[in-house]
């Protein structure tokens, strides 16, 4: 009897401990299932249907079709998500690069005067909604009365239709986006660099370690998880890019920097196309998941090595 | 005495009984308000003695709707006068390119957040199939007002009919809209430009509104590139060729149409074979070697671009539509501009002038109630009214009707308005898809277009088999065109 009611009371214990978790837990699952299960089982279901917003029928069931032709490189799948990774990839690197190396010299500089005032300044473009630097960058690019091509033109130079030639219109749309996310690597590299231990640093300092190993031993070393959480939230961004392309470019010229968002947007919500476009969001989402499980998994890998 | 008096802000002492009667004869007023207005009003309205609050939705930065949109006082004195009842108005607003979004995502929750909608006139399949906007058959058939005498079957084509060919009437035209050629007339009219034009070309430098109706593309050619200065700044015209909207396809279009191309078959939804035929092609080399007569940039001319190198001297002309003659021809520029109908495209006998239509209808939310419903009827029964056609066009707005354009005075109240006329009347001007598929195919279009145009792709030919075989699947989809041939399968951008 003794025996049994001990060990009923931890047992209660225990059970109103979970009870309490799960209550304090229900606000955000509730959340979370409403917010985003629910949609995405939606689109997963509405991915298998042919549905237009403007047809005036109900879905109609047309099983992988939607995927099928994705697959088929309908609207040209294949080369949105190709121009896609081009985006991505030279933009986050130039990005990851370029803020490593001004958030070293900002580090550095600590008693630089006016370094606050040139800080925040630098990070202003970050600030700023995209839609805006694209609108007031469409104006700076524009060949007949932008300033760019004005300078351009008094420096003798031929006017360039930066977005109106497909041989600049992409880069010229990059470069507005490595100017505005630059300023977020500056700040994760000063992130990175606050978690590096100060002894660590004046020991190597003290033994001369030139700085290159420095860098690479002493800094990566420690801040390598935030560069790398850095890194991973840029390329999921840049991924996801749309608003700086629309005041822009709407994707043109041509398709000269249609990426995948802006595909995906057009069919969705300018063509109302919603079983095809739920299918595109499918295979983005794979896409996703797949890029950030690489960059876990290479995070995991050297955390195995080192461990 | 005073238990008897209220004393008042300025120091009045008033008897209470006085109070009491002033405060019941103003209660009678307003509750008998509604009767003493219906006693008042010209026709007794089920409406009459509310107050009613109207939206309507039109296009930013577009001067024919915003013209709508500040007339709509008139109405509200008009109804409150002949209906009784007061109605007030609150507007939204998108640019061309999301104005559908705009009004889809919210006709699609069957809101009446806009009663009254401006909608382009390609929409119309896309908002009448799924029974968000109104038929206004019976409507028209129950109201005099509305059965209105229409300039030309275009009008109604255009603007109205939904599905293509059908008696189906879904709107009722707010704004008429052409293509017209703008040209800075103190540059023609300069005798050492004539002189010199007619010693390099031998012919003389046409410079009336009836010389442009017979002249062809070829022959404006030379005047363009008469007047083609790079050196100087000037350029000899300025087309359209943005991906944006339907830009580039408004300006492309007449080059297919007058030469004898068409798009699609309307009967079958066939695209591929039709689009994508030896005209069309050359029509899209013509277009592109107009190019070299235009300001760097003109890739991504759309409208307020060519608003802005034309009112900025930075072209001779420009074809442009006639809805924003208005900011086309500022004050300063009001004799400096002449507008004339567009130039014939091919040579000779064959020569033939079809430019493609603008414009927007009114469109009624079906989802209104039934007092918002009688407001737009009845709004739209005083729009055709002959007094606010003709004031409506005054502020620079292009009326439909027949009773003003036939007006012996509408030629002479806007520059514009001739060539709009002209362009107006049967066979000159032809719109494109009603189908509610309009806006996927027009955006696979824009961007084949676009990249030939921007030399993205060179092959006018591959991009036309490209956009026809996307079209033609794009209609197969809904079951409205045949499945594509194998020959799409290899097609690309």
């Amino acid at each position: 009897m003794t025996v049994s009611s001990g060990t009923r009371a931890p047992s209660r214990a225990h059970d109103s401990r979970r009870v309490l978790i799960f209550l304090l837990l229900a606000p955000v699952l509730a959340f979370f299932i409403v917010f985003n299960t629910i949609p995405l089982l939606w689109l997963l279901g509405l991915s298998f249907h042919n549905f237009s917003l403007t047809g005036g029928v109900d879905p109609q069931f047309v099983g992988f079709r939607n995927y099928y032709q994705l697959w088929l490189g309908r609207n040209n799948f294949w080369g949105d998500l190709s121009r896609t990774f081009a985006f991505v990839g030279v933009g986050v690197t130039i990005q990851t690069v370029l803020g490593m190396a001004l958030g070293l010299l900002f580090w550095g500089s600590k008693a630089m005067p006016g370094r606050r005032i040139a800080l925040t300044l630098l990070f202003t473009p970050m600030v700023l909604t995209p839609v805006a630097s694209g609108t007031f960058f469409r104006f700076i690019y524009d060949a007949n009365f932008g300033v760019l091509n004005a300078i351009g033109r008094g420096l003798g130079f031929e006017t360039i239709d930066y977005l109106g030639d497909p041989a600049f219109a992409f880069w010229a749309v990059l470069a507005v986006d490595i100017w505005m996310w630059t300023p977020f690597m500056i700040m994760m590299t000063l992130a990175a660099l606050g978690s590096v231990p100060k002894a660590e640093l004046e020991a190597a300092e003290i033994d001369r370690i030139p700085f290159w190993k420095r860098f690479s031993l002493v800094i990566l070393h420690h801040g390598k998880f935030i560069l790398m959480l850095g890194i991973v939230l840029r390329t999921i961004d840049s991924f996801k890019t749309l608003d700086l392309i629309i005041p822009m470019t709407k994707g043109g010229p041509g398709q000269q920097t249609r990426l995948v968002a802006v595909e995906l947007n057009k069919q969705a919500f300018e063509s109302f196309n919603m079983g095809f476009s739920s299918a595109y969001a499918v295979y983005l989402l794979l896409v996703s998941i797949a890029m950030t499980s690489i960059f876990i998994f290479v995070l995991n890998l050297r955390r195995q090595r080192e461990g | 005495m005073n238990r008897f008096t209220t004393r008042t802000a300025g120091g009045l002492a008033l008897p209470r009984r006085t109070i009491l009667k002033g405060g019941a004869a103003m209660a009678a007023t307003a509750l008998g308000a509604p009767f003493i207005n219906r006693l008042h009003a010209k026709e007794a309205h089920p409406l009459a003695g509310q107050t009613i609050e109207m939206n309507i939705l039109g296009i930013a930065g577009w001067l024919p709707s915003s013209l709508g949109v500040q007339m709509s006082p008139i109405f509200a004195d008009f109804a409150k006068e002949t209906y009784g009842y007061d109605v007030r108005f609150g507007f939204a607003e998108a640019p061309f390119s999301d104005l559908f979004q705009k009004a889809a995502t919210s006709l699609a929750t069957r809101s009446q957040e806009f009663n009254i909608i401006i909608s382009d006139s390609q929409w119309l399949g896309a908002l009448a199939q799924p029974g968000w906007i109104v038929k206004l058959n019976d409507i028209i058939a129950a109201n005099p007002a509305l059965q209105v005498d229409w300039f030309s079957q275009t009008v109604v084509d255009t603007y109205m009919t939904y599905p293509d060919g059908s008696a189906d009437r879904y709107g009722l035209p707010q704004e008429g809209d052409t293509i017209a050629l703008f040209l800075r007339k103190d540059m023609l009219d300069d005798p050492a430009e004539q002189a010199a034009f007619q010693q390099k070309y031998g012919m003389k430098l046409p410079t009336t509104f009836e010389e442009y109706e017979t002249l062809t593309m070829a022959e404006f050619e030379k005047v363009a590139d008469h007047f083609n200065r790079p050196d100087q700044g000037v350029w000899g015209t300025a087309m359209q060729y943005s991906r944006v909207y339907d830009f580039v396809s408004c300006y492309l279009y007449p080059f297919m149409w007058s030469q004898g191309g068409q798009i699609w078959n309307p009967d079958n939804g066939e695209v591929v074979g039709i689009l994508n035929s030896d005209i069309n092609a050359r029509a899209m080399e013509e277009m592109k070697g107009w190019l070299k007569y235009q300001p760097p940039g003109a890739t991504n001319f759309g409208i307020a671009e060519q608003v802005d190198v034309f009112t900025q001297g930075k072209v001779f002309s420009c074809f442009q539509w006639a809805a924003v003659g208005l900011v086309m021809i500022p004050q300063e520029m009001r004799d400096k501009v002449m507008v004339v109908a567009p130039p014939k495209h091919g040579a000779g006998a064959d020569a033939g002038r079809i430019y493609t239509m603008g414009g927007q209808p009114w469109v009624l939310n079906a989802f209104n109630d039934d007092p918002h419903m009688r407001v737009g009827v009845d709004f739209l029964k005083w729009w055709y009214q002959p007094e606010t056609t003709i004031e409506f066009a005054r502020r620079g707005g292009n009326p439909c009707d027949a009773a003003t354009l036939n007006d012996a005075n509408f030629d002479s109240i806007n520059p514009w308005n001739r060539a709009y006329k002209y362009m107006l009347s049967e066979g000159r001007s032809r719109d494109f898809w009603h189908h509610p598929k309009y806006a996927e195919m027009l955006a696979l279009q824009q961007e084949g277009f676009s990249a030939f145009m921007t030399g993205q792709n060179n092959d006018a030919k591959a991009v036309l088999d490209y956009i026809a075989c996307g079209q033609q699947q794009i209609l197969n989809d809904v079951g409205d065109a045949p499945t594509v041939p194998g020959m799409c399968y290899s097609t690309s951008l």
